[in-house]
């Protein structure tokens, strides 16, 4: 399970800005997903504005792999940031399947 | 409430953090078990054997250290190698090595050095890393630090230092004098060296590469 | 379950409550004091030399960080635990007697710092001047004072449960309480094996700091949306379970990411990477989930045609959200850029670090406590809606700005040091001091003190507002 290349090559000095860049993007475009996503259930957001929230899904999809091709993370690495973007993808419709599931069961 | 969904089911989730959080807890535990295992300290017969220890026993201070990189591991590791005097001898047995770190360990809680330095990178960020500070060229014997002590030995330029640091005006941004006694500052310089000699997977990273004092000689 | 929350009055755990809030406040104070203090020697190095050193100043800061937040979180569960229950808390004459203890102990160590400092390298100084170990410097004696004060409140708190009416709030901080104090005792023990030391340290920074304070923000949260916008509470406390799951099933084994270099084996590289991928998961849950659920019980509100907030406590509310929104930046953002092994191998140990320790600290924590006390302040003056003035809005926007403000600089501090310091210079002392020298890192630094100015300023709006703001008459009543 040991990642043999986990650290071997040193990261090059001009990597580290885009690095630390796109990481930070990571979650500034996860939150705009995420957020898009709800308001648009909870009616703050008008409906067409839906397919803006999963482009911003794309773009923390390509920083995390940006990030993690920079980084020159190994395997195990990889597959845990393709499990923590598809968490991600997952995340606002689970929440908002069970919040209404909850809402619909108490208010009616 | 007749149909209830379990995904809206309070207890369901309530049954799903407890197992979540129970099967963490336990893996860590069980993680944590072999962890120990793998840092505990090593002995005096360990090192006479060669054998590997990721926190080698007290009386590596009978040893030269240095930090080489390792192409099998693809980062630099601390080697133990021949016999190196520390304050005048090489022989400190085991009791003696353990007597000496403990002062040294004890003395860098009380002192607070971890609220300037780091200490295997925790700590504060005021003053330099200590984790391989054993090794640091400017302590070696043509380095700045050695010489500002007018000290031979690397170990005493430490222990001077350490007992009179504000007459060593390294940087406006000065150590201060804490009291240091001669016993505890070689208890310290003990400690120094045996953290040196922990195996941390490489870190820091390219520690000395542009001095090169480092690798090896 | 409380029919409502503002019958403060008459409260003995609320009293008690409002004590443990106001020695937070002034300890919070002590908090910003000697940050500063320290800030000041990052820029004028001679500044107190050999009186106040920065080690002691920084231990102040960190320690009474720890305390006011400590004392906040007690104060905040006595607050609630009549709102939940629907009884008086029990054993509330100890719980007194133990609050007076808890403070006379601190005074007492803060003074020993302040003035001892120091002691010769011997157990007697583990024992009564401090221990030396980040955040949890308190001296031996203090430990077992702290942990019997813990056990008191516990007590309390599990009586009080099982008496009254146990609701899922009370039953998450009835579990997140026990495993804080117990998690206490692996810190209080010496070895001479740095690294082991370095292991159970992180079982008491972490465990606290990452799972058992997160779930406590969790409760907190959820109580906060049921009393000021009335969300029901079923959704809310369902919520919090999956929170809890979330929250300890990522938390509890992305302690791997303290074990990548401090001498414990290669494969905690694994563990640490892959759960400190998914902690940030749980974080942009609750920040989900409190916009949810205000869009939804606004939206309920509103469909009846009646134009009006659904919040009944405006100051706490922008706190309460503040920290959804903080919790995500400063834990979420600024943990998750330094956290994976390939990069925090350069990161490990730089004033990043200490960006994310602002941040996060102030984001995940400050914040919703502060918002406790301004349900506190809503609940002993009997106000129905509580506003906005002046001074509450100078107090978010500077504390806000001014926290925001030293984290950047110093994360530019810390981009400095890692590419100077770091990955060219291999992190010798040659190589920190070159790093520290850069024109970059002597700005951000002056950028930092000038911003912990500010917070502080904006500390002294918060403290006018929270003795003010009860008898003023814009509030409804």
């Amino acid at each position: 399970m040991i990642e043999e290349v986990v650290m071997r090559q040193d990261i090059p000095l001009d990597d580290f800005l885009p690095i630390f860049i796109s990481s930070a993007m990571v979650m500034v475009f996860g939150g705009f997903y995420v957020g898009i996503y709800t308001a648009v259930k909870v009616k703050l957001l008008k409906k067409w504005t839906m397919p803006i929230a999963y482009v911003f899904w794309m773009l923390t999809a390509y920083c995390l792999y940006l990030m993690g091709s920079l980084m020159m993370v190994g395997e195990f690495t990889a597959k845990a940031l393709v499990v923590a973007a598809i968490g991600l993808f997952l995340l606002p419709h689970a929440v908002y399947f069970m919040q209404h599931q909850v809402h619909e069961e108490n208010e009616h | 409430m007749a149909k209830t969904s379990v995904w809206s089911d309070n207890r369901f989730w309530q049954r799903s953090a407890a197992w979540i959080t129970g099967f963490s807890a336990v893996l860590l535990i069980w993680l944590t078990f072999d962890t120990a295992g793998q840092i505990s300290m090593g002995t005096d017969a360990d090192l006479q054997n060669g054998v590997t220890k990721r926190v080698p026993g007290p009386t590596v201070i009978n040893y030269k250290i240095s930090y080489e990189m390792s192409t099998a591991r693809g980062h630099e590791v601390p080697v133990i190698g021949e016999k190196e005097k520390f304050f005048g001898r090489d022989d400190w047995s085991e009791e003696e090595a353990g007597a000496l770190l403990h002062l040294g360990k004890l003395g860098s809680q009380v002192k607070n050095c971890m609220n300037c330095h780091t200490l295997l990178g925790n700590g504060a960020y005021y003053a330099p890393d200590l984790t391989k500070a054993w090794l640091d060229p400017a302590w070696q014997n043509d380095g700045t630090m050695q010489a500002m002590t007018g000290k031979d030995t690397k170990e005493e330029a430490m222990a001077e230092f350490l007992q009179h640091p504000s007459t060593y005006p390294t940087h406006a941004r000065m150590m201060p004098d804490l009291g240091i006694t001669a016993e505890e500052a070689k208890g310290i310089v003990a400690f120094l060296k045996h953290m040196s000699s922990i195996d941390t997977n490489g870190f820091p990273r390219n520690f000395g590469k542009i001095k090169g004092a480092v690798h090896g000689k | 379950m409380a029919s409502n929350h503002l019958t403060g009055i008459g409260s003995e755990s609320k009293q008690l409550a409002t004590w443990y809030f106001t020695f937070a406040a002034i300890i919070f104070g002590a908090q910003l004091l000697f940050g500063l203090v320290a800030a000041i020697q990052y820029v004028m190095p001679g500044f107190l030399f050999e009186l106040l050193d920065f080690s002691v100043a920084r231990m102040l800061h960190i320690n009474a960080l720890v305390v006011w937040m400590v004392f906040a979180m007690f104060g905040s569960v006595y607050w609630l635990l009549p709102d939940e229950t629907g009884i008086e808390t029990i054993g509330i004459k100890v719980g007194k007697l133990l609050y007076w203890v808890f403070v006379a102990a601190i005074v007492v160590v803060i003074l020993v710092y302040l003035f001892i400092q120091v002691g010769p390298a011997d157990e007697t100084s583990i024992w009564f001047i401090h221990e030396g170990r980040e955040y949890i410097e308190a001296p031996r004696w203090a430990d077992i004072g702290i942990v019997v004060v813990a056990l008191g409140f516990v007590a309390n708190l599990f009586l009080t449960g099982t008496t009254g009416n146990r609701s899922g709030i009370v039953t998450v901080l009835m579990a997140d309480m026990i495993a804080f104090a117990g998690l206490y005792l692996a810190g209080m023990f010496f070895t001479d094996n740095i690294s082991v030391d370095q292991y159970w340290w992180w079982w008491v920074i972490h465990l606290w700091v990452e799972a058992t304070w997160e779930v406590f923000v969790g409760a907190i949260a959820a109580y906060g949306l049921i009393t000021m916008i009335g969300a029901h509470r079923k959704v809310v406390e369902m919520w919090l379970w999956i929170e809890v799951a979330m929250l300890f099933g990522s938390g509890i084994l992305g302690i791997g990411h303290h074990y990548f270099w401090i001498g414990t084996p290669e494969y905690w590289w694994e563990i640490g990477a892959l759960f400190s991928a998914l902690e940030p998961l749980p974080l942009v849950a609750m920040f989900i989930h409190v916009l949810y659920d205000w869009g939804k019980t606004q939206g309920g509100q509103d469909a009846t045609g009646v134009e009006v907030s659904v919040i009944n406590n405006k100051p706490a509310f922008t706190w309460f959200v503040l920290n959804a929104f903080g919790n995500f930046l400063g834990a979420g953002i600024w943990g998750f850029f330094h956290t994976l092994p390939q990069v925090n191998l350069y990161t490990h140990g730089t004033q990043f670090t200490s960006a994310h320790g602002h941040l996060a600290f102030f984001g995940a924590y400050a914040t919703i406590l502060i918002g406790m006390m301004y349900i506190a302040v809503q609940g002993t003056n009997g106000i129905k809606v509580m506003k906005h003035t002046k001074s509450s809005l100078w107090a978010v926007s500077m504390i806000v700005g001014g926290v925001m403000g030293m984290t950047i600089a110093l994360t530019v501090a810390g981009y400095v040091q890692v590419l100077v310091s770091r990955a060219q210079m291999g992190a010798t002392w040659a190589g920190y001091f070159d790093g520290q020298s850069g024109m970059w890192f002597a700005q951000a630094m002056d950028w930092r003190l000038l911003m912990g100015a500010i917070t502080f300023l904006g500390f002294l709006f918060l403290v006018k507002d929270l003795l003010s703001t009860g008898k003023n008459p814009v509030h409804e009543r």
